[in-house]
């Protein structure tokens, strides 16, 4: 039994490394989502935590839990300047101005020669392990569930549904948006930097806005009502192309073919079970009446 | 509570079936060619199924995962037609999609040639291709599927130099060689032993296109231009830069943009502005015909010295008259007299319609590399064709005489050319 | 100098033919069409075909793509925001379907013409450069800034003269008033969403023309460029997009010159922040319709 275990981890480590730092980011981007910001600026505070972990490993030589930390760390202090200003543009306009953050991000990240510009960092040592990752992972997963029952957990649930009123009762709607915005740029920054000690490389390009989008996706694709659902939807995203191999044989080249599959999930999974896939679990996937379900929904005391 | 409970046993079952499905799926067969072919215990039968993680004691092929033991039952034939899987991560998809499209056709041409003449008695190739998206993770995860679920004896690629950095180091831990075709970036080699390369790297090419054009222009100043968001082009930069320092041309304007970047007008105007002799430029195939074209457009006469991303038909015909005059360095050649080169060239034309470019045939020169290292050495595992490939001297390829340096790097004539009536013809 | 303010226009002007279809989709619906960029993209692979594999004239090439395009804009209405009109969070989730939605698009292109770039043939466009003092411009890109011009200019008017533009914007300034007045709402939107994907679709063809290059990836260099575009000109507002794209052009080009080409890039973000902070209704921020 165990070596059966032992053999399937081997066989699919990638996968379950990978696919548990994405759900990192997953929920990086569940705490803002959660308080209704959408905020695609998290592949730049995975990039900033990246580099930061890699410099300090290879030029400092930091201790590993150190130069974890501190890449979470050196992502949220940039998360402050940032979020103060830009947290006050409403909905759409907060997202370009996060777009537009993570590209100049991005761009600085290419120039930085001492940093290898272009050609990023090579030759990270590597030192995160599974249980790294996973301990993280459930680690999160904990907090954002005694999040759930906790005022901060209704703060951040009454300013999505409504800021204005939520403003009038009390709540200190600011410093919520900084905080959730700001504890995302940590996570982010803690899945960059253990990411950068898996992969052996740090490359610029990899934290632009097609990241911010995969991020953005796998959020959608779970379910961004309950805090499983990045989860879910980071693991199924990243399984796909492993899944779509088993349709090889039936025509499914790999190639444009799988990508068109993942653009169609994606379109029907939005369409159709917009509360993700988390949505299956619990067995009501054909919402039509959208606002009076939430509204029921929220008002029971369950998740 | 009752609530959270059900949510956690159906999002379990929704987990594992995510799993299973995943699990299940890696183990089928990679491309439809495959469909026929038994399964892969005869391939590797020599080698332990090595673990891809970090324990090093020899592994008990029993550890293979309980979804492949379903197919590990054939038996092993020990007369001929063995078959040896070899896998080949390609950027099917994503920004490089286009060079692994052509390094697919190369690889299957050489695989379907050996085969069909028995070049390595007895033995058959089995060719599994699978997409690396142009993506770090993606790569990784195809040389883990390769290593672990195909059982490959070898693999080629992955196409870009920042994926090899990413994905290398995994093979060199299994103890499976990888033979790059396409990585001309710096650091690759050096990842370990069981890392080989047959593409020249543009730190070889560009000293000899520097001199060679020097010997016939003789220019005293440059102006350079460079993409400063690809790796390959940067190394191509530094390369240039070096020669032309070492050879005492004065740099003039240095100009840089983005490989994606399709107007060049305002850094081309500032180069017009510098009066330099020459345009030196290192740019992917793409942004090299965007910059030939609006030169010349803007009036800019000067000659274009270009790197490796100029070394292609496609430029010629993409470029028209903007393309006559380039100078290129190049590893291929198309116009090369090397009787192999040109019976490639048919081969291809032939099968695929179109001309072949430089990356197919490293692709295609790297299966047949593969397969002397397998002649060599008499062997169709994982160590038997390492050592195979340490064998290799003076190997008559489509690229010309090949060795490998004792880094494993690539080692043969560059050739530099020029383009005259619309053709890449030597310079001499 | 004076090349360098020719490139700026000329660059300028395909962002302002792309951001335009944008910010018109924008101010009336209030949601981002990140599909745009797809049908972009789609549009130059149709005027190729027509021309390569079909031998067709350059106009009548041109004329199919925007059909091409207008069509696609239809589809994107039905399929990516119709069924999602009635959930609260539209911007949301049109975001992703759009997002979606340009993915198989790409995908496809992907697979019936492979990623190498495509190109036309080199005599589509006839080939003229012609000086202004110590500036040269081709024949092609003076078509294109023109072409930019009078297609916004028309769109304008449409939308001011016309009865199909009132009611645009009078669903822009409040929907359900409109509908009440008897304005038949999923008819106007229909319609925008297919003449913002025309233009789109124009851009893309003239793109794939004087860069001469087409490929399954275009569209991304343009879909953030574009963003910079209509947040520097006023979201919804079609004489912003069109000012803010030839003053991006510009300004690009300037830093180019001056700061040299590292910063070109990084000039769209940073003017798009500094926007979005010091004055987010950019320059003519204001719908369709003057705000009250």
């Amino acid at each position: 039994m165990l070596g059966a275990l032992h053999a399937f981890y081997t066989q699919h480590s990638a996968l379950i490394q990978v696919g548990g730092i994405n759900a990192i980011l997953a929920i990086s981007l569940y705490f803002t989502l959660a308080t209704g910001l959408l905020s695609l600026a998290n592949a730049a505070f995975m990039g900033i935590g990246a580099y930061t972990g890699a410099l300090l490993t290879m030029r400092a030589h930091w201790p590993f839990p150190l130069v974890v930390l501190a890449g979470g760390v050196l992502a949220a202090t940039t998360a402050v300047p940032l979020g103060l200003p830009v947290l006050r543009l409403r909905g759409v306009f907060l997202a370009i101005a996060t777009i537009g953050f993570g590209e100049v991000v991005r761009i600085f990240f290419i120039n930085w020669s001492y940093a290898g510009g272009a050609l990023g960092i090579d030759g990270v040592p590597r030192k995160t392990t599974w249980w790294h990752i996973y301990l993280a992972l459930v680690l999160l997963l904990f907090i954002c569930w005694r999040l759930r029952r906790s005022r901060a957990g209704y703060a951040m649930e009454a300013i999505r549904q409504d800021e204005a009123a939520s403003a009038t009762m009390g709540i200190n709607v600011t410093a919520y948006k900084v905080a959730v915005f700001v504890a995302g740029a940590f996570i982010a920054g803690i899945a960059g930097s253990l990411q950068a000690h898996l992969r052996y490389i740090v490359d610029p390009n990899d934290y632009g806005f097609s990241t911010a989008v995969d991020i953005l996706v796998y959020a959608v694709v779970g379910g961004m009502n309950v805090f499983i659902g990045p989860v879910i939807g980071a693991a199924l995203i990243t399984a796909l192309p492993d899944i779509l191999r088993q349709f090889t044989s039936l025509g499914v080249q790999p190639g444009p073919d799988r990508a068109l599959a993942s653009g169609i999930v994606l379109l029907l999974v939005i369409l159709f079970l917009p509360e993700g896939l988390v949505s299956i679990a619990r067995f009501r996937p054909w919402r039509r009446r959208q606002t009076t379900a939430i509204a029921t929904q929220r008002a029971r005391a369950g998740p | 509570m009752k609530n959270i409970r059900t949510v956690a046993l159906r999002t379990a079952a929704l987990g594992a079936i995510v799993i299973a499905l995943a699990a299940c799926g890696s183990n089928n067969n990679k491309t439809a060619n495959n469909a026929n072919k038994p399964a892969s215990a005869a391939a590797t039968q020599a080698a332990p199924a090595t673990a891809a993680s970090a324990t090093r004691a020899a592994t008990p092929a029993a550890a293979t995962t309980s979804a492949a033991a379903a197919s590990a039952a054939a038996a092993t034939p020990s007369g001929p037609a063995k078959t040896v899987k070899i896998g080949a991560a390609f950027s099917l998809t994503g920004a490089a999609a286009q060079y692994g499209a052509t390094q697919k056709n190369g690889a299957q041409l050489a695989v379907d040639e050996i085969n069909a003449s028995n070049y390595v008695p007895g033995v058959k190739i089995d060719l599994i291709v699978d997409d690396d998206a142009s993506a770090k993770d993606q790569a990784i995860n195809v040389f883990q599927q390769f290593i672990n679920s195909d059982k490959v004896a070898a693999i080629l690629g992955p196409t870009l130099s920042n994926s090899a950095l990413a994905a290398d180091p995994i093979a060199q831990q299994a103890k499976v060689p990888v033979l790059g075709v396409s990585n001309t970036g710096e650091g690759i080699t050096t990842i370990g032993d069981y890392i080989f390369r047959d593409s020249l790297a543009e730190a070889d090419v560009v000293p000899q296109t520097v001199q060679v054009s020097l010997q016939k222009l003789n220019y005293k100043t440059a102006a350079v231009m460079y993409a400063n968001d690809d790796a390959f082009s940067k190394a191509g930069y530094n390369a240039f830069k070096g020669a032309l320092d070492k050879n005492n041309v004065k740099i003039v304007d240095t100009e840089t943009f983005s490989t994606n970047d399709k107007d060049f007008s305002a850094q081309l105007t500032n180069v017009k502005n510098a009066k330099p002799d020459v345009i030196v430029v290192s740019a992917l195939l793409d942004p090299a015909v965007g910059i030939a074209t609006q030169a010349r457009k803007l009036g800019l006469t000067q000659p274009i010295i270009g790197g490796n991303g100029f070394n292609s038909p496609a430029f010629i015909k993409n470029a028209g008259d903007a393309a006559e005059g380039v100078i290129v360095g190049a590893a291929w050649n198309s116009a090369s007299d090397n009787p192999l080169s040109k019976k490639f060239i048919q081969a291809y034309q032939a099968k695929y319609g179109s001309p072949p470019d430089q990356f197919a045939a490293q692709a295609y020169t790297g299966v047949y590399i593969l397969a002397e290292a397998m002649k060599l050495a008499n062997s169709t595992d994982r160590e038997g064709i390492r050592s195979g490939l340490l064998k290799i001297k003076d190997f008559p390829t489509v690229l010309g005489t090949f060795n490998f340096t004792p880094g494993r790097d690539a080692q043969h004539q560059a050739v530099i050319q020029i383009v005259k009536n619309g053709q890449f013809v030597p310079l001499q | 100098m004076a090349q360098q303010i020719v490139n700026g226009i000329f660059a300028g002007s395909i962002y302002a033919l792309f951001a335009v279809g944008y910010t018109l989709v924008f101010g009336i619906l209030d949601i981002l069409n990140l599909a745009h960029q797809a049908v972009f993209m789609m549009a130059a692979f149709a005027a190729l075909q027509a021309v390569l594999k079909w031998k067709w004239n350059f106009g009548p090439a041109l004329l199919f793509a925007t059909a091409i395009a207008g069509v696609l804009g239809i589809l994107i209405y039905y399929i990516a925001y119709r069924p999602l009109r009635r959930r609260p969070d539209t911007y949301f989730s049109t975001l992703i379907s759009t997002i979606a939605f340009a993915a198989i698009l790409e995908a496809l292109a992907l697979r019936w013409y492979g990623a190498r770039t495509s190109r036309f043939p080199l005599n589509t466009f006839p080939d003229h450069t012609f000086h202004i003092g110590s500036a040269a411009f081709t024949l092609l890109q003076a078509v294109i800034v023109a072409g930019a011009l009078v297609l916004t200019l028309g769109l304008q008017a449409l939308v001011r003269y016309t009865r199909l533009g009132k009611a645009m914007r009078a669903v822009a300034e409040n929907e359900r008033a409109a509908r009440v007045l008897g304005i038949d709402v999923e008819r106007v939107v229909l319609v925008s969403f297919a003449i913002s994907s025309a233009l789109g679709g124009i851009a893309g063809v003239m793109y794939g023309l004087v860069y001469n290059s087409v490929a399954p990836g275009m569209g991304h260099a343009v879909e953030l460029k574009g963003l910079s575009v209509i947040v520097l000109g006023g979201m919804g507002s079609i004489p912003g997009a069109v000012l803010g794209g030839f003053l991006l052009g510009l300004v690009e080009v300037a830093s180019v010159a001056q700061l040299g080409s590292n910063t070109r890039d990084a000039v769209a973000f940073i003017v798009l922040f500094a926007i979005l902070l010091l004055r987010p209704r950019g320059l003519f921020g204001r719908r369709l319709v003057r705000e009250v």
